[in-house]
């Protein structure tokens, strides 16, 4: 209860800040609510109370399969951003290279273009143009929109690390290589993780590119969800959004224990 | 001894060209069966047209709202934070962040609960006799812009977070040991100091706003209709190439515009101050 006090010395920012919050939380609180009421419609107040919205969630066969293909995408994507955005990170901070800020320019333009505009390029010119499968096209538009958050966090972990105990190994007889595997990736590693949390996030959640690129035999989870809510009104999409919740719920204890929240998110808006 | 030899850049480097920037290019240039130059003509002529301009209005404007309510929802809650000594403070901003790893679709998916037409919103209304039907909250404008504040609030709140941790907090006290009353220094010091982190927010709250699909298509509905449920109708259901990629033209210019004048009016702001 920490904002009781300025709440109390400062009455305007307080209320502000209170609606903030109420608007940021209490609608996720009424998905909850709704996931165990026992009435056939999303309805207020819940009637009674039952799980069986949760079997019905874990019963739905398209839910399910997305689910699948959602985590498969995010994991490649995730992995493909790092193997691709690594090296590129660690040339560029330590590396003498000509046009170093046009090229760091252009790690991160997917993120400043928007992300519906990369989907239907990507529409048009993969699946249309070249004739190539969606789940191609979703994994390239995963990993392109990945890749400036893989440069941005490692790069701030590398910018952290000290070059000298690098060259200190060198220094000493250690190979390139084994200079690289044992010292530099090594001070990599809470940069690498945080990347790689936040890539898996972004990907899985993903709505505008899944949404452009999307093809009945590959479907990811948030596409097939929004087209549920369209066509039906009952709680079974309060409990899979509150399985979601649950398991995001785990990821952010995850992230905080290991490198800790605002670590992760400060990579965002440098 | 620590040159790090160029071609770790050549996989990034490919794969953005190949995978983006090329792509990007030919789908304002080359979309199929367009020939070159038809993207522009219809991009003049959806700057022109009634129902173009009206949704290319109603996006800006229900953006422009909704980073607005974020800075003075979110800049609040960034200040106290930063300035409080409670133990619980990291709870809070944690507590602000989390919404960020959670699906838009399932944070959206609340206001139907809260506001569709059994929802608690409009129970509460007519159970405490206010009206005697609920009001039609759902597919309005307001729906879209509660749920669009809902979602980018966060990046608000984080982005003026480490603009006012940034700012001394010797400077409020030496503003107030000076005469300065709590609401001048906020107004004269602390907001001036972190003008950087509010353009930051302007910039993410209003391109995340300019260019939501989940808020309009949910909330929204058919009645309001703004660019990004435009762009997937003509790209994915009418298949008409020339208006989608017009579309995304003016999506990513109407980015871009807002975000250079915010950048542009602190600059002028930090000047005067």
């Amino acid at each position: 209860m920490s904002l009781t006090k300025p709440t109390n010395a400062r009455p305007v920012l307080g209320t502000l800040a209170v609606l903030g919050y109420i608007i940021m939380i209490v609608p996720i609180l009424f998905v909850v609510s709704t996931a165990f009421s026992a009435g056939r419609t999303v309805s207020f107040p819940p009637k009674g109370f039952t799980l069986d919205w949760f079997g019905a969630a874990l019963g739905n066969n398209s839910f399910m399969s997305a689910l699948g293909s959602s985590m498969q995408l995010a994991l490649i994507a995730t992995a493909l951003a790092l193997a691709i955005g690594v090296p590129a990170t660690i040339a560029m901070h330590r590396g003498k290279i000509p046009g170093k800020s046009i090229v760091q320019g252009l790690f991160l333009s997917p993120l400043v273009v928007p992300e519906l505009v990369v989907g239907l390029a990507l529409y048009q010119q993969i699946m249309v143009v070249l004739g190539l499968g969606n789940s191609v096209a979703l994994l390239i538009g995963h990993t392109a929109i990945l890749l400036p958050y893989a440069v941005r966090v490692t790069g701030a972990s590398l910018a952290l690390a000290d070059p000298a105990i690098e060259e200190a190994a060198r220094g000493l007889g250690a190979s390139p290589l084994r200079a690289f595997f044992t010292v530099t990736l090594p001070l990599l590693r809470p940069g690498i993780f945080s990347a790689a949390l936040l890539s898996f996030v972004t990907s899985f959640n993903n709505v505008p590119l899944s949404l452009l690129l999307q093809d009945r035999q590959f479907r990811t989870l948030p596409v097939t969800m929004l087209d549920y809510i369209q066509q039906n009104y009952d709680p079974t999409i309060a409990a899979m959004s509150t399985l979601l919740l649950a398991a995001t719920v785990v990821v952010a204890i995850i992230a905080e224990r290991t490198v800790g929240f605002a670590k992760i998110f400060g990579g965002i808006n440098k | 001894m620590s040159r790090k030899p160029a071609w770790l850049l050549l996989p990034g480097l490919v794969f953005i060209l190949l995978g983006f920037a090329i792509p990007s290019v030919a789908m304002l240039l080359a979309p199929p069966g367009v020939s070159t130059g038809d993207v522009f003509v219809r991009f003049g002529e959806m700057l022109t047209d009634p129902y173009s301009l009206a949704i290319i209005g109603r996006t800006l404007g229900l953006g422009l709202i909704t980073t607005v309510t974020c800075l003075v929802l979110g800049f609040p809650i960034a200040y106290l934070l930063a300035r409080s000594t409670s133990r619980f403070a990291g709870m809070w901003l944690a507590l602000a962040i989390f919404p960020l790893l959670l699906s838009n679709v399932v944070r959206t998916f609340g206001w139907i609960v809260l506001l569709g037409s059994q929802g608690a919103i409009g129970q509460l209304i007519t159970g405490l006799g206010l009206a005697p039907e609920a009001p039609q909250l759902l597919y309005t404008e307001l729906a879209v812009v509660l749920g669009m504040t809902q979602l980018f609030l966060p990046l608000a709140i984080i982005s003026c977070y480490s603009a006012v941790a940034q700012v001394d907090p010797g400077l409020d006290d030496a503003a107030r040991g000076l005469g300065a009353s709590r609401t001048r220094t906020l107004w004269t010091i602390v907001l001036p100091l972190s003008a950087p982190g509010l353009v930051v927010a302007t910039t993410l709250v209003f391109a995340g706003a300019a260019t939501a699909y989940t808020t309009p298509y949910l909330l929204g509905g058919s009645s309001q209709r703004m660019l990004a449920t435009e762009l997937y109708n003509y790209s994915n259901v009418t298949v008409d190439w020339a208006s989608a990629s017009a579309t995304a033209l003016i999506m990513t210019l109407l980015v871009f515009l807002v975000s250079g004048l915010s950048s542009l009016l602190s600059r002028g702001k930090s000047v005067q101050s």
